[in-house]
């Protein structure tokens, strides 16, 4: 419990210390919430097309990957987590806090937080451009509390990924592997076409990747096939749940290995 | 001009071997564009049902060349990416304080992006064979493919060493990692032009991967029909020049600045 408490204001001062860096750096938002728009526009203008076959639930394409796009948009700034902590690591900062007398989860603790904040921005600008293109919100506020809690959950997740690349290369050029790693989490789901349009193997590694779950999860704000309803989201957030705990655990690990 | 072509060869073999050396820093560029194009031909094969899709052999291989482009812009970046942690080490100083020419500097990067490229692209073409992937054009479209492929990364290559040499930030690279897919994106990458919503497909006329993208499915589907040679080859080594031009103005005026 005292460590808990003597946590709580490090984590908080990082998690200022993580959003400071948004306010003082130009642009540092940017590419987080430009990449998962040009997304959103490049995904729904290759394969727009693709709503009109049998077995799509919505005749809106657009709406089926706005959902899509938050959640990159949110892994991204939860990515962005870790290449800002190698580049601590990197520059020697993060080897002083370590010396610190708190628990070692609240130096990751705060960043995370300041991701998940940071991934409010890309989150409500995707959705903005998407409804301003015509994509539909038939899930109304339910709807769009489930999308929130999706991207913001999943950025938590990304984080943590992120967290753990960065503890365990200790290099800047670690970068695209964390955001490669929210890349290949999001594909391999049901993130172009719904899993009754899946051929092969991707039918079986959608179905057992828990971002399939996340998505549907989020696609109850726009998709109008995806009612909001339990069924639809208990299994995201079990999911949400799951990740966190695996990649927290390695992240636990890793700070222990941490100058030892 | 002996001395520069060895300084350019040196460079080209340090650029190759530095980033073979941290295999795991490099693995995503060879994956990432695999696992998309494993997604794409099993999340989007229903596209193959829609009306004005081309009568094709293998999906697989109709959605390659959007594959063989990524790695292109992958690999362009690498190099972007590798130049700026020179730079921010001060590896790229020492080089500057070297009697060479400025422009020998850039193009010996570049000669290990050409390198990267070929080997990226013949691993995305031998590895795509056995999911199912033929290619009716034959062993010289093959080639002439792969080629079409390394000189396009030579071209994403030298735009990104040109952001690296004017920023100088490693950070900033990493974070344009995104916007390398508005390029893949405007291009006709996984379905044919006239299957793009409008607004895209009139896009994908300014972008020169379009011209890429369809010059390798026109090769290696043995259908001039799909993209033409000459429209590739002239928008990759366009690209490859103009670029190039681009990244040695980039480091004379940072010298300059300097």
């Amino acid at each position: 419990m005292s460590a808990a408490i003597s946590a709580l204001p490090v984590a908080l001062a990082l998690w200022r210390r993580s959003l400071n860096e948004v306010l003082r750096v130009r642009g540092a938002l940017l590419p987080a919430t430009v990449a998962p728009v040009v997304f959103l526009l490049g995904t729904s203008g290759q394969f727009g097309r693709l709503s009109g076959l049998a077995g799509f639930p919505t005749d809106s394409y657009l709406s089926w990957v706005v959902p899509l796009s938050c959640l990159q948009g949110a892994g991204f700034a939860g990515a962005a987590t870790g290449a800002n902590l190698a580049r601590d690591i990197e520059q020697g900062l993060f080897d002083r806090l370590l010396v610190a007398p708190v628990p070692r989860s609240s130096l990751v603790a705060g960043p995370i937080l300041g991701g998940v904040t940071r991934s409010l921005v890309p989150t409500t600008v995707v959705l903005l451009v998407g409804l301003a293109l015509g994509a539909e919100l038939p899930g109304g506020f339910v709807g769009l509390i489930a999308l929130y809690v999706a991207a913001t959950g999943f950025c938590a997740v990304a984080g943590l990924w992120g967290v753990f690349m960065a503890l365990t290369f200790r290099t800047q050029q670690a970068g695209p592997l964390m955001q490669q790693g929210v890349f290949l989490a999001v594909f391999l789901s049901t993130a172009y076409t719904p899993e009754v349009l899946l051929r092969g193997w991707l039918a079986g590694a959608a179905d057992l990747n828990p971002v399939t779950h996340v998505l549907e999860f989020g696609r109850q704000a726009t998709v109008s096939g995806i009612e909001p309803s339990l069924a639809h989201t208990y299994p995201g957030l079990l999911a949400l749940l799951g990740m966190a705990g695996i990649f927290g655990l390695f992240v636990m690990v890793g700070l222990r290995r941490m100058g030892s | 001009m002996r001395r520069e072509a060895r300084v350019i060869l040196a460079l080209g073999r340090r650029a190759l071997s530095v980033q073979f050396r941290r295999a795991q820093l490099l693995m995503p560029t060879f994956v990432l564009p695999l696992m998309l194009l494993a997604v794409i031909a099993s999340g989007t094969s229903a596209a193959q049902g829609l009306r004005d899709f081309p009568d094709i052999e293998s999906y697989v291989a109709f959605v390659i060349p959007g594959t063989i482009v990524q790695g292109a812009l992958l690999a362009g970046l690498t190099t972007g990416t590798a130049l700026a942690g020179d730079i921010e080490f001060g590896f790229f100083d020492r080089l500057l304080a070297a009697p060479v020419r400025r422009a020998s500097l850039v193009i010996g990067r570049l000669c290990g992006t050409l390198g990267l490229g070929l080997l990226q692209a013949a691993f995305f073409l031998l590895v795509a064979m056995p999911f199912g992937a033929s290619y009716p054009g034959g062993v010289s479209a093959v080639v002439l493919s792969v080629l079409l492929a390394a000189v396009t990364a030579v071209g994403i290559g030298a735009i990104a060493s040109a952001i690296a040499i004017r920023t100088g930030s490693l950070s900033l690279m990493q974070s344009i990692f995104p916007f390398v897919f508005v390029l893949l994106f405007t291009a006709p990458a996984f379905l044919p032009r006239p299957l793009l919503t409008p607004a895209l497909r009139d896009l994908a006329a300014y972008n020169p991967l379009t011209y890429v993208v369809e010059a390798i499915r026109g090769l290696l589907s043995g259908d001039p029909g799909l993209g033409d040679l000459w429209s590739g080859v002239g928008a990759a080594v366009g690209l490859a020049l103009a670029m190039t031009a681009l990244a040695t103005m980039a480091l004379e005026a940072r010298l300059r600045a300097t």
